[in-house]
């Protein structure tokens, strides 16, 4: 018995030193790749910084409403956060790669679960930019037009223009990402559709005497100024 | 007057209508029954006294009333006119032209094209709506021309010292300081010019280029300095024009009319930065001196109101364009009293080279960078009805002349930060 007892804990003893062995390839294939990843990763965060500020990105930018995004990074420039944001796409492609090298079947599988991904989060970063873009321009063109309209809200016209845009913006990036979905897409329409709804209440029912005075006001004020019209040119 | 000898007045590029002439009068007109009657009579009797062979040259913009038979029937058989085709686009309600004329650079160079044809040796553009022309305005355009003494006869027109006032504090003073002539009005509708500077014009490449609808006269002024021709400016005293039924609105005019100049200067950046000083333009003609403009109902505490509020809205995009220290010396306009809001000759000059550079830099989108300027003006305007004595004419002249030797002395400001702009950037 104790013959069958040691030849059973010497052929177990034997499979795990195998498994060991069998499993071991791929983990060094993995601290490999991760450590290209990480001399990569530093490469390209010093080329695509120096990069961006050869091109004066931060001040290009600023001009088109993305200054702001610059301030999560410490230095409080964009052109570093975009750095600092390529050297660790490079590290997670590597980690993802290093992933699949393992001959392991769950890893495998998250890691092109993970590559399946990417092209979302490369879509939903392009509909931010070009949301935050949109936004600066639609609200400056409003602030603009309603400061030489003589409206005193301009400013506060300008700002809710800005943050329309920006909330559909981003509820579009996280619907591109998959992120709640249908929650989003109610959670929108009910903010959205509410807000409407009490601005035509307030409009309709609470402003009716102010509205009424403003366009009784208008309506008695002659529509060119009396005397003779200027000619600014 | 040389009779043609046609028993009809108006051809259409046909063998009597190429007949040589000493003067062409070219008129721009649309659905214009009202006011052609009285500009193509004074057309026709200042040719005469000048004893000139000539002929009106009407680019119609295919009227549906009855403005060309009415220039037949005033102009005879003494003045042929002789109708020349252009595409008038389509009017757009909210791009209105600030002088009212869809299709303007398409007109004028078809009337140029026509008088070249006819070996003219002087060519006038005359507004067709301009019920109160003199014939004597005609002669004054056209007289320095034929005796050889001049190449460019702007109109000069007796205003109220508050009108014009883009033209007084932004157009005339950067004419001035960077292409060196003090041309009162650059962006006049009327004006002469000889064979010599006609086939100059023609010879130009922006007839087709963008804004050259808004920006042909003012181009065209800018075209005769910078070639060196002689300039000189005719007296026509006060100009009276025919309601338009649509008028734009301050901020369309002001970016249609800043927005060429700005164009232009950048695609004569090579030249003005070579010009120094300035030179006066002769004056020819005379006025009647008792005639006085109608003062415009306007309220400088308004134009204030507009500015401050320009202020506190605007700031930010401001700063875009303007260095620091202006912003702060806006604030102090800003929040300066009524007697006190001044906004200092130099002060304005480097805005206005400040918004030239934030064109040719693109700071900002064009329309936008146009639009901030507004307030801007609004408080120039106010500034200047505020000072004391600027309601009278003669002490306007000579403010409106301080104005333009600032913007000649603050010229380095702009050259500099033209040629070496990220040196000065925050």
């Amino acid at each position: 018995m104790w013959q069958q007892v040691e030849r059973i804990l010497t052929e177990a003893a034997q499979r795990s030193v195998e498994s060991v062995a069998a499993f071991m390839p791929g983990v060094l294939a993995l601290m490999m790749i991760l450590l290209f990843a990480l001399i990569l990763g530093a490469l390209v965060r010093v080329v695509v910084f120096r990069a961006l500020r050869g091109l004066e990105f931060d001040r290009h930018a600023s001009r088109w409403g993305m200054g702001a995004f610059g301030d999560w990074s410490q230095s409080h420039s964009l052109s570093a956060a975009v750095a600092r944001l390529a050297q660790w796409m490079i590290l997670v492609l590597g980690l993802l790669t290093g992933l699949t090298a393992l001959d392991a079947a769950v890893p495998s599988e998250f890691a092109l679960s993970m590559f399946r991904y990417v092209p979302h989060m490369l879509a939903a970063l392009l509909v931010l930019v070009v949301g935050a873009i949109l936004a600066q321009f639609l609200s400056r063109a409003v602030l603009i037009g309603a400061v030489n309209m003589q409206l005193q809200s301009a400013r506060l016209m300008s700002v809710f223009v800005r943050w329309v845009l920006l909330i559909i913006t981003a509820s579009m990036a996280l619907e591109q990402l998959g992120i709640g979905r249908q929650i989003l897409v109610l959670a929108f329409g009910i903010l959205f559709g509410g807000i409407i709804l009490a601005a035509a209440l307030a409009v309709g029912l609470g402003s009716q005497d102010a509205v009424r005075r403003a366009l009784e006001r208008k309506a008695r004020q002659p529509s060119e100024p009396p005397g003779t019209p200027i000619d600014h040119v | 007057m040389a009779s043609t000898g046609s028993s009809s007045s108006i051809a259409v590029a046909d063998a009597d209508s190429a007949r040589p002439c000493d003067a062409v009068v070219g008129i721009q007109s649309y659905n214009d029954a009202d006011t052609i009657a009285g500009v193509v009579a004074s057309a026709r009797e200042g040719m005469r006294r000048h004893a000139a062979t000539g002929c009106v040259i009407l680019a119609d913009g295919a009227s549906t009333d009855r403005t060309v038979a009415v220039a037949r029937e005033i102009a005879g058989d003494e003045c042929p006119v002789v109708a020349v085709d252009y595409r008038r686009p389509e009017v757009d309600p909210l791009k209105l032209p600030y002088h009212g004329r869809p299709g303007r650079a398409a007109a004028m160079r078809a009337v140029l094209q026509a008088a070249r044809d006819r070996r003219a040796k002087t060519c006038v553009m005359l507004d067709a709506r301009l019920p109160n022309l003199r014939p004597e305005s005609v002669v004054s355009l056209i007289e320095p021309v034929l005796r050889g003494e001049m190449d460019y006869v702007s109109a000069h027109y007796v205003r109220h010292p508050y009108e014009g006032a883009i033209t007084k504090s932004i157009i005339y003073p950067v004419f001035r300081a960077l292409y060196g002539a003090r041309l009162r009005q650059p962006a006049a509708l009327e004006f002469a010019c000889s064979t010599s500077l006609l086939d100059h014009f023609l010879e130009q490449r922006f007839w087709d280029a963008e804004g050259a609808p808004t920006g042909i006269d003012m181009w065209l002024a800018a075209t005769a300095v910078t070639g060196r021709y002689r300039m000189g400016e005719a007296l026509l005293g006060v100009r009276s024009v025919a309601m338009r039924p649509v008028a734009p609105d301050l901020s369309t005019a002001l970016g249609q009319i800043v927005g060429a100049l700005l164009v232009d200067l950048k695609s004569r950046a090579q030249l003005w930065h070579r010009v120094r000083g300035s030179v006066p333009v002769p004056v020819v003609g005379n006025v009647d001196e008792t005639a006085v403009p109608p003062a415009p109902d306007i309220d400088p505490e308004k134009l204030r109101e507009s500015f401050r509020l320009g202020y506190g809205a605007l700031r930010d995009v401001w700063a875009s364009i303007l260095p620091p220290r202006t912003i702060i010396e806006l604030k102090k306009v800003a929040d300066a009293p009524p007697e006190r809001f001044r906004i200092h000759d130099d002060l304005w000059a480097r805005i206005i080279y400040d918004f030239a550079l934030g064109h040719h830099l693109k700071a900002m989108p064009h329309e936008h960078l146009l639009g901030a300027l507004v307030p801007l003006y609004l408080g120039w305007l106010a500034s200047f009805m505020l000072e004391p004595g600027t309601d009278d004419p003669d002490a306007a002249e000579q403010r409106i002349d301080r104005l333009g030797m600032a913007f000649e002395t603050q010229k380095p400001y702009l050259i500099s930060r033209w040629r070496w702009p990220e040196r000065f950037r925050s």
